[in-house]
């Protein structure tokens, strides 16, 4: 007994030890203050917006940023809400609409100051709120394949014809931002009655119900499943990063769902004047170019885009309005469906 | 010691095979907690993100889950120092068969804790790890070729 408690205190002596060798090398990083923003990790990834956002922004501003990864933007809240201060974060990268509401109930934030913005109309009541601001946005549709089909649906209603039956593959909207898009694009455009009643109908003709929209589109990719719910910019992104032609988006005759997220500064902050300096650098022409190319996202601010790829795929009508649902109704619906799938199941 | 390290064959040669294995594991504990102490295990709270992820549909007992939630995910820093100590203590003692028994019944414990904070992909791998574990404690797998035996010649007893 005396041999174990000896060997595992001089593992954990020689293990402090080298740690704090360590920690003295990198002392010169001490004086400088450190920015540190928490988000998902597409965005902070390596292939995501944060990488060249981080080595523009500490350019000028003589700090470091440090990303402090959360995998999935469903898990930020929990992630806040769990860690609280602790978590170190001195803004908050990636919420979107459904989960404002249940931000601003479960975290306090701070007031934020932008300057003039000339922004898109579907974007601009977005800004009306003190403690929010969105940083891009996104359409969402069907995403199918170019060939072996001469016709698409072109109405919610067309989705259930028997030729699509088992090929949808669509996101659980408990877990998925794109799942609740999905669900309560269907609510709005049909009324919560029918909607539902068409969410049954629709169980049969899906091919699975993924945790995250990386899985399901991984399931059409691979040829699976005929069509996924994803942006409307995913053809361009197969385009251009994968050199793949054969996908298209799909226009509906409903108003199609818009996804925006946001980003805002916790009231426990350490370094808030410097959130405040990145939450405007993002939302500067630099800063929403390098959202737009790695997120493959629209820009907020207007004279972005204009001469690039996105232009062409930019909807200007026939979008849904801007809303934000309170918590109890999104919990509400959210029961609805988990009862409707379980009675598929069994 | 050298002499007994090598004898240790001669006479409980019948645990040579589970030696090999208890080498192999310890190889591998010692390269994924080199990973982690020259990545950002230590300094990002990549252990608290995945408690958070995961212990919702764990099936850890709930006092577990309210101890994870309430004490080990605000205090990632030393869990995730706790969890890389063990790691390192698993791998020195696995490759050098020293105290080999009482460590192994450390890493039963921290198996069960990995069990109980990761995802399904990694479950079948921590049930694995579990039985071997379980395993090198229950034989003394450190008698044959490894300092344990050395000890367990002159002084016997249960922790050799």
């Amino acid at each position: 007994m005396k041999h174990f408690v000896l060997f595992v205190t001089v593992v954990f002596i020689g293990l402090s030890l080298a740690l704090l060798n360590r920690t003295n090398q990198g002392g010169d990083l001490a004086a400088v203050p450190i920015l540190r923003v928490f988000g998902y990790s597409t965005f902070t990834g390596r292939w995501g917006p944060g990488p060249l956002l981080k080595a523009s922004f500490e350019k000028n501003c003589k700090c470091k940023v440090e990303f402090i990864e959360g995998s999935d933007s469903g898990i930020l809240l929990q992630r806040l809400r769990i860690e609280g201060e602790s978590l170190g974060a001195d803004l908050v990268i990636g919420l979107d609409q459904f989960d404002l509401s249940k931000a601003m109930s479960e975290q306090k934030w701070r007031n934020l100051s932008l300057g003039k913005l000339d922004t898109y109309e579907a974007v601009r009541p977005a800004f009306s709120g003190a403690y929010f601001v969105p940083y891009d946005w996104g359409q969402l549709s069907f995403i199918a394949r170019k060939e072996g089909s001469s016709h698409f649906p072109s109405k919610l209603d067309e989705l259930l014809l028997p030729e699509y039956r088992k090929k949808l593959a669509l996101q659980d909207p408990r877990t998925s931002s794109t799942g609740k898009q999905f669900l309560f694009w269907v609510l709005d455009a049909k009324g919560e009655v029918q909607g539902f009643k068409y969410i049954e109908a629709l169980m049969e003709q899906a091919h699975s119900f993924s945790p995250s929209w990386s899985t399901a589109y991984g399931l059409f990719t691979s040829k699976q499943a005929a069509m996924t719910f994803s942006y409307v910019t995913t053809p361009l992104y197969q385009e251009i990063e994968e050199k793949k032609k054969e996908y298209l988006s799909l226009k509906f005759e409903e108003a199609m769902p818009v996804q925006i997220e946001f980003m805002g500064i916790p009231d426990f902050c350490r370094n808030c004047e410097l959130a405040s300096q990145f939450v405007n650098f993002l939302l500067s022409s630099e800063g929403q170019k390098i959202i737009m190319e790695k997120n493959y996202m629209f820009p907020v601010v207007k004279g972005i885009l204009e001469k690039s790829p996105f232009a062409a795929i930019l909807p200007a009508k026939n979008l849904q309005k801007f809303k934000v649902p309170p918590t109890s109704e999104v919990e509400r619906v959210l029961k609805r469906w988990t009862d409707i799938r379980r009675n598929t199941l069994n | 010691m050298l002499i007994s390290f090598f004898e240790s064959v001669k006479y409980v040669g019948h645990l040579l095979p589970i030696s090999f294995l208890r080498i192999f594991l310890g190889y591998y504990y010692l390269e994924h907690a080199l990973q982690k102490f020259r990545g950002d295990f230590l300094t990002r709270p990549r252990i608290a993100d995945q408690i958070a992820e995961w212990l919702p549909t764990s099936h850890a007992p709930q006092w577990f889950k309210i101890f994870a939630s309430s004490q080990m995910i605000p205090n990632w820093q030393t869990v995730a120092f706790i969890i890389l100590g063990v790691e390192f203590a698993v791998a020195f003692s696995y490759i050098l068969g020293y105290v080999v028994r009482p460590v192994a019944l450390l890493g039963v414990l921290l198996c069960l804790m990995m069990l109980f904070i990761s995802g399904p992909n990694h479950e079948d791998l921590f049930k694995t790890f579990l039985a071997i574990h379980f395993i090198m404690a229950w034989v003394g797998a450190g008698r044959c070729l490894g300092l344990d035996y050395y000890f367990f010649k002159r002084r016997r007893g249960i922790w050799w």
